[in-house]
């Protein structure tokens, strides 16, 4: 018997939430009062295997118990409330490099599960390596083993951002780039690739070591191949790393400085400047954050003055507007627009299904509604049954003395 | 008396001048038509059956109105038994008899009353539906006409002589050369213009007493498609709005001038007669609502549609194309072929839809359904009952249409209480499933025959392939294309609604309802089985099986007023001030109906739409499994 | 100015049917409002993009490129002799591979500048200004001298109505370049069935059991999946609770970031 017995007991006690009268468990942490080990099959394969030889053999009589780097997660709990161990990799035998879009220094979301599937494709013996322009914070706990920030371009300048992005993953030599496939990341990624003369297998919804997955011909068909060179990542495809933090540690690569613009006319783009989404323009079906009025509403000067303070984009449900005290344009619903917003906040309104189909994209409702039974009070996140005429002032109070709190 | 032989000659001489001068001014402005294309006309038939179609059809539509029925009857029957009466004393032996003169005189003197029958609608103040201008001085020409006319006669019956003569044959003259005058641009253009449309009608088989509503199917291999201006409309088309009276009863019936949309018919009537001529007098009727006053190029080569032209674009995708205007029109003018020809350019030439409406229009063509939605999924709304699919039963008696209001939930149930009833009835039915395509109704109204046709040949090569007796269908757009539209194409098909699908099996004994008077209920007609199919008395006859207390809204059956679904209005979403279903539903509301009972899934979506409303809207088909199931 | 449309034959996402990719129909907006612009499609069938011809285009040249060629040397051929001052594409052809790297390599091939996700140009052969889209409604406004190849992004201008008249009027004119030496096939690949995988749900729980993720996906997890309901609150505890939840979210910025 290879295998110990469980303690049942221990295993409870060492869940046991201290200091409460009343006994409660953290059953999410992870049951370690047995002391029993976790086995990791894929390294005790590689334990068994037989040195030396071209086909794969393996030894099966040999157990091996690797108390490997992984194993190291299973922790007391006590000892979680330290710092988390950082995972260093000290030789990775190739690596699998991320360029990320990285807005504004911070990874995001879709930055994250780019990471994520980078790691999955490294495996245990492959390391990640991201490749910021410009510095990028917390990119460690997001899962990479190096890191390797290359000089920001000034100004819009794809073409040199192109060639500082290849030189340097031709001095990497990963096995694999990923790129996010966003905006940006999209378009670095083919351009990168038309430069390398690498294909590049686009929006992968699968990254897995044995093969990448993607949609094509209108999703109708899925394409399979083994990973290659350069592939994309689709959003919200594939998992964030949730393992422990790793090392991040810094590379320079040798011949960093970029290789001259290969563009026989370099100063073609002649001026680039941002014009930044003003919320009280830009298209409903556009926006990130809409704050909506609704028949329950009378005062919809206050309820501009709350658009403005939140700095939303103001919508309205269709009886504002055929009543023509809201433009036409910003009806929300199947009849008027259909919104992609992050969230939206809907005051007075007790939600059509018509108007529910407007905001069936939409990610977090919060709701304001006399209304218990109302059907946007079902569909909001936070709903409060209170007449939105009395809250609007009430939101408009609260920001005013935050921002006096903080002038 | 040597001075009465000449008034003998000259009082009958002035109505041949008169007669004369009428001809001119007709063939002056019949020279216009000239520019419209040509058209198919049964001239023979159709002078043959002018009697008919005026003293029945024609006056059927006035007599809905008694005041005009009666001083129609009174001031036209008049002027023309006198007028017909003097021209023939042009013969001496006629002439000479005085007592001939008497009834001339009463000739003109029925007139004279009329005449002033006709000035009481517009003295001291006019009604408001009608239009002003050159209408204003109609009065004063019949009476000047009547009264000169009636005191000629009564001198030549008296035998008087003396200066009353010239002063009242002068009067005559006056009123009676004035009256011919106004046959090229002014009121009595609809005497002349109307009796020649009603012999060169384009759609003789509305006299033939069956609805001839469907529209003509364009060729889309001519050289132009639709009408971009006045010479694209067939002659006898130009001619039909030449007969147009300026009455306003199509303004005061129209759902979209109700609701403060851009669309006033009469104007709209108006403006294609004024496009044909710079000559025209300047409109003085109502006008678009919104106040739009833009005049534009004219001629018969001048684009009528267009922000600056005459007819903004606003003003064509206002309408609903509920025939409420030709239904009441008393000159049969088709104003719904207007529209759908002046929307045909605009969509197959200039794709000039409005922009609401483009996305619901590229999807019936792309994927056979104006939401984009799967085919397969039409049959989602009957998840958990056995739906028999025509492609695994190869025929059944019964082939039920679905139509698009299977994709919407509000109308599954009204689908799912169908369902029930025909299981109930023990009918051998079944759906064509993933199979049905939408009949291409929306893109029709809207003007894009192309896809329409693609559509229809395609859901009649379904078809088919299938055995059926009949078609049953909850949707009255979806019958009136089956039926009346789809033959032109090559399909022909029994087609039922399902109202009277229902009475049917409840008069066969297969369905036995309960009765339940405590229901008080009001029907709204959809437009499209009403007007467009002439079915008013099944929806009502099943109700009155399940003994509901029912009452009827001030217009009900074939005038009944459009809840604002139908020709693509709600996809094109003109804005007004008021809201159609808004208006629609106010009037059920003056019933104090609690159930408003409908029949089509379009007015099922835009009556519930109405915020605010009291009465709940249920389709017949759900009232009837309620009183069903209550029986057993 | 001469203005070159990329067209691809794609298909409609939910019916099949060969239709001119939105993108497309947008990119000829773009184009028809600037001035005369002819379309340019390879590939084996010039049926496929007669819909262009009804949204604003009046003369397509067809390449014939067989199925499973690669038609960017066809194009770019086309394309440098042609010399257009500007070239634009959909973000991603439509009914292929969807890689929507034609555009890339077509500029690579051609050396022309690549502007990808606009959503509006403007201005003229000299100088051209384009708007690119930085998602939610923010534009990066670029201009440009000399050709330019831009693809177009889902946020511009909604297509023009197809109108049937104009796409009979319309012409195909097909302009040869059969398959040639250096036509490689494009990669094999294997192809199955699309099968849609479950989006991820924000804010679940990486780790943890099967049995604490499937709680925080059907949103039995509590309160922040759930939602909470606040009945006949004070207004002022209300606007806390409101103000605190679009902060979580992160829709709102916080107050002491806000007034900096």
């Amino acid at each position: 018997m290879t295998r110990p017995r469980r303690d049942p007991r221990a295993e409870r006690a060492s869940i046991q939430v201290a200091g409460e009268a009343r006994p409660r468990f953290d059953r999410t942490a992870r049951r370690t009062g047995s002391g029993r080990p976790r086995r990791d099959p894929r390294a005790e394969r590689a334990g068994q295997r037989v040195a030396g030889e071209s086909r794969p053999r393996y030894d099966l009589s040999q157990t091996v118990r690797f108390d490997a780097a992984v194993i190291t997660e299973a922790q007391p709990k006590t000892a979680a409330v330290a710092p988390p161990k950082i995972l260093v990799l000290e030789n990775p035998a190739f690596l699998v490099a991320v360029v990320p879009d990285a807005p504004g220094g911070r990874l995001s979301s879709h930055d994250r599960q780019v990471l994520g599937a980078a790691r999955a494709l490294a495996g245990r013996e492959g390391g990640v390596a991201i490749l910021t322009l410009g510095p990028c914070e917390g990119v460690g706990p997001a899962g990479a083993d190096r890191c390797l920030p290359l000089e920001a371009v000034e100004g819009y300048d794809p073409a040199s951002q192109t060639a500082r992005v290849a030189a340097a993953l031709t001095a990497l030599a990963a096995r694999h780039v990923l790129f996010p496939e966003s905006l940006d990341g999209g378009d670095l990624a083919r351009r990168v690739a038309v430069r390398l003369g690498e294909p590049v297998f686009t929006n992968a919804e699968v990254v897995a070591a044995n093969g990448l997955v993607r949609p094509a011909k209108g999703r109708r068909v899925e394409q399979r191949v083994a990973p290659g060179m350069l592939a994309t990542v689709a959003p919200d495809a594939v998992a964030e790393y949730g393992g422990p933090p790793r090392e991040a540690r810094l590379l320079s690569v040798d011949g960093e400085a970029p290789t001259p613009s290969p563009q026989k006319n370099p100063k073609r783009i002649v001026s680039a400047a941002r014009v930044p989404a003003d919320p009280a323009t830009v298209p409903l079906a556009l926006a990130e954050f809409v704050v909506s009025a609704g028949n329950g509403l009378t005062d919809l000067d206050t309820f501009r003055q709350v658009v403005a303070a939140l700095h939303a984009t103001p919508g309205a449900s269709r009886v504002l507007c055929d009543a023509g005290l809201m433009p036409r344009h910003t009806q929300v619903g199947a009849s008027g627009t259909v919104l992609a917003a992050t969230c939206y906040f809907a005051l007075g309104i007790s939600g059509a299904p018509q108007h529910l189909q407007g905001v069936a994209g939409c990610e977090h409702v919060v709701a304001v509604n006399t209304d218990l039974h109302a059907a946007m009070i079902e569909r909001a996140g936070l709903a409060i049954v209170q007449d939105a005429q009395v809250v609007m002032p009430a939101l408009l109070r609260l920001l005013e003395q935050e921002a006096g709190e903080n002038a | 008396m040597t001075s009465l032989m000449p008034l003998t000659t000259v009082f009958p001489g002035l109505v041949w001048l008169m007669a004369a001068l009428a001809l001119v001014q007709g063939l002056r402005r019949a020279a216009l038509w000239r520019v419209g294309a040509a058209a198919p006309v049964a001239w023979l038939d159709g002078l043959a059956k002018l009697p008919k179609r005026y003293l029945v059809d024609v006056h059927h539509v006035v007599a809905r109105d008694a005041y005009a029925s009666r001083m129609h009857a009174v001031v036209a029957g008049g002027l023309l038994a006198a007028s017909i009466l003097t021209a023939l004393a042009i013969l001496p032996p006629i002439a000479g008899f005085r007592p001939y003169w008497f009834v001339v005189a009463l000739a003109f003197g029925v007139t004279a009353v009329g005449s002033l029958l006709v000035g009481a609608r517009r003295y001291p103040s006019k009604q408001k539906r009608l239009s002003a201008g050159r209408f204003q001085i109609l009065p004063f020409l019949l009476v000047a006409y009547a009264v000169g006319g009636t005191a000629t006669a009564l001198l030549l019956a008296f035998g008087i002589g003396g200066v009353f003569a010239p002063l009242a044959l002068a009067l005559a003259a006056a009123g009676g050369l004035g009256l011919a005058f106004e046959v090229r641009h002014g009121p009595m253009r609809h005497a002349a213009a109307g009796a020649l449309h009603l012999v060169a009608h384009p759609r003789p088989g509305r006299f033939e007493g069956r609805p001839d509503t469907a529209l003509q199917p364009l060729d889309l291999d001519a050289p132009r498609l639709g009408s971009e201006m006045p010479a694209d409309f067939t002659w006898n088309r130009l001619l039909s709005y030449d007969a147009c009276v300026s009455c306003g009863r199509c303004e005061i019936a129209c759902p979209a001038f109700a609701a403060g949309q851009p669309l006033n018919p009469k104007r709209l009537i108006q403006d294609l007669v004024a496009g044909l001529s710079p000559a025209e007098p300047a409109y003085a009727g109502n006008p678009y609502p919104g106040g739009r006053q833009a005049q534009g190029e004219r001629g018969a080569l001048a684009g009528l549609i267009g922000p600056d032209a005459r007819i903004h674009p606003d003003t064509l995708w206002s309408c609903t194309t509920c025939r409420a205007c030709v239904e009441e029109c008393p000159m049969m003018i088709e104003h719904v072929d207007a529209v759908v020809s002046l929307r045909r350019h605009q969509t197959l030439e200039r794709g000039a839809l409005p922009d609401k409406a483009v996305g619901p229009v590229t999807e019936l063509r792309q994927s056979g359904d104006p939401g984009g939605r799967p085919l397969s999924a039409r049959t989602d709304f009957a998840a958990g009952v056995d739906l028999p699919v025509m492609a695994e039963r190869g025929g059944a008696e019964i082939l039920l249409w679905l139509g698009e209001g299977a994709y919407d939930l509000r109308y599954g149930r009204s689908l799912r209480a169908l369902i029930r009833l025909l299981r109930e009835a023990g009918v051998d039915f079944a759906v064509l499933g993933a199979e049905e395509r939408d009949t291409g109704d929306l893109a029709r109204r809207l003007g894009d025959e192309a896809t329409f046709q693609a559509l229809a040949r395609e859901n009649i090569a379904t078809l088919a392939k299938y055995r059926f007796e009949r078609i049953v269908t909850a949707d009255p757009h979806a019958l009136h294309a089956l039926r009346n539209e789809y033959p032109a194409m090559g399909g022909r098909y029994t087609l039922a609604h399902h109202t009277a699908f229902l009475l049917e099996l409840i008069r066969a004994g297969k369905l036995n309802p309960a009765r339940l008077p405590d229901l008080s209920v009001t029907y709204h007609d959809p437009c499209y089985l009403a007007r467009y199919n002439g079915e008013t008395e099944a929806p009502r006859a099943v109700l009155d099986a399940i003994g509901v207390s029912r009452s009827e809204m001030a217009r009900s059956g074939k005038r009944a007023m459009c809840c604002g679904g139908g020709g693509g209005a709600p996809v094109s979403d003109i804005p007004g001030e008021r809201r159609i279903p808004d208006i629609r539903m106010a009037q059920a509301a003056e019933t104090g109906a609690g159930i408003v009972a409908v029949a089509c899934p379009s007015c099922t979506a835009m009556l519930e739409g109405v915020t605010g409303r009291h009465a709940e809207i249920r389709d017949i088909a759900e009232l009837l499994l309620q009183a069903v199931e209550a029986g057993r | 100015m001469k203005i070159v449309v990329l067209l691809s034959a794609g298909r409609h996402p939910v019916s099949g049917a060969p239709v001119l990719p939105r993108m497309e129909a947008q990119a000829i907006r773009i184009a028809a409002a600037l001035g005369e612009a002819v379309g340019l499609h390879a590939g084996p069938d010039a049926e496929a993009v007669r819909e262009a011809l009804g949204l604003g285009l009046t003369h397509i040249e067809h390449i014939a490129v067989a199925d499973g060629l690669d038609p960017v040397p066809a194009l770019a051929a086309r394309l440098a002799a042609m010399a257009p001052d500007l070239v634009l594409a959909g973000r991603r052809g439509q009914g292929g591979p969807e890689s929507g790297i034609v555009p890339y390599a077509l500029a690579e091939a051609l050396d022309l500048l690549l502007i990808p996700d606009v959503v509006a140009v403007s201005g003229g052969p000299d100088t051209l200004t384009l708007d690119q889209s930085l998602g939610r409604g923010a534009l990066r406004r670029v201009a440009v001298r000399g050709p330019v190849l831009a693809t177009v992004h889902p946020d511009a201008a909604a297509p023009l109505a197809y109108a049937f008249g104009k796409a009979r009027r319309g012409t195909i004119e097909l302009v040869g370049a059969a398959a040639k030496a250096t036509d490689v096939p494009e990669a094999v690949v294997e192809e199955r069935p699309y099968r849609r995988r479950p989006k991820l749900v924000k804010g679940a729980p990486t780790g943890g059991s099967a049995a604490e993720r499937l709680k925080a996906a059907t949103g039995e997890g509590g309160s922040a999946t759930k939602g909470r309901l606040l009945v006949e609150p004070d207004p002022e505890e209300a606007a806390r609770e409101i103000l605190a939840h679009l902060r979580q979210i992160g829709v709102l910025a916080d107050a002491s970031k806000s007034a900096k």
